[in-house]
């Protein structure tokens, strides 16, 4: 039964479950919008990364750096775009 | 075909690689599809004409349900995956069931959270804010249904074929995509849920 629950899997679970707490600290205590948005951004990028080593376990193949740069070209396009955007329809007009 | 037996099932031959490359290809093109619609929620988030603001319908009750749900199924096909690296079909089966079942539990409270928007007047029509909301977490939705449909079919062929490299490298695929569609609600978690919580 051990054997079909490694270590590495349940600390990146338990790693999961204890940053959505930190997430959940935005509401529970009064922060500036953002401190909030700081620690929203912190704890959403390590989930990701949570996700992404631990059990996607993105580095475990040889064409590991092909991978490295799809994703984070493609996390590079989402973020132009989402800044960008923001920049022109939003920010732009204060 | 040549297989390469100090590898994984899933990469044991030169096509599994390279499928399993190709996905992580898709993947980075989904990483976009949802950018672009985390961008049109951002935008328009203070457009609630004469509906609700996100404060105003937002639960954290049934969020953190749904949230718990997914990082747990996540959990779950993380292990299917490693109990079908060391040949255990019996608990690899078991492991993609749990993660199914949560997922159904996921898609459950999602569409009782979209009911009740609709039963508070909070429709698709409402305001540009509620389009923006119900797009984004309607996609992430139908990702977790035709991921649920997928996992089903591939339950099936490794019940009635065994663990091969080609069933392998399916369920590998589908672990790969249910762990990304964890990673997108984490975003909607944070940016939508939490975030409109407190502004």
């Amino acid at each position: 039964m051990k054997e079909l629950f490694p270590k590495q899997h349940v600390m990146g679970f338990g790693f999961s479950l204890l940053l959505t707490v930190v997430a959940l600290a935005v509401i529970k205590f009064d922060m500036s919008f953002n401190m909030a948005f700081a620690v929203l951004l912190v704890t959403a990028l390590a989930q990701a990364t949570v996700q992404l080593v631990l059990f996607m376990h993105i580095g475990e193949s040889e064409d590991k750096k092909t991978l490295y740069t799809t994703i984070l070209y493609s996390v590079f396009v989402g973020v132009v775009t989402i800044i960008g955007t923001l920049f022109a329809m939003i920010w732009g007009y204060n | 075909m040549k297989i390469d037996s100090s590898l994984p099932l899933e990469y044991s031959t030169e096509e599994n690689r390279l499928k399993i490359f190709g996905f992580w290809v898709f993947l980075g093109a989904e990483i976009v599809l949802f950018a672009t619609l985390f961008t049109v929620y951002f935008t328009l988030q203070t457009r609630t004409g004469s509906g609700p603001n996100g404060a105003e319908i937002f639960e954290l009750t049934p969020v953190l349900w749904e949230t718990f749900l997914l990082l747990t199924s996540s959990f779950t096909i993380g292990l299917g995956v490693h109990a079908m690296r060391i040949g255990n079909k019996k608990a690899m089966m078991a492991f993609f069931i749990i993660t199914l079942l949560l997922g159904l539990g996921f898609l459950g409270i999602e569409i009782d959270e979209f009911v009740t928007y609709v039963e508070e007047g909070a429709t698709i029509q409402t305001s540009a804010f509620l389009s923006a909301l119900m797009t984004l977490l309607g996609t992430h939705g139908l990702h977790v249904t035709f991921g649920f449909f997928w996992g089903v079919a591939i339950l099936i062929q490794v019940a009635s074929r065994g663990l091969n490299p080609q069933t392998a490298n399916k369920a590998f695929i589908f672990s790969l995509y249910w762990h990304f569609l964890d990673v997108v609600w984490i975003f909607i978690f944070s940016f939508v849920y939490l975030k409109g919580l407190i502004s």
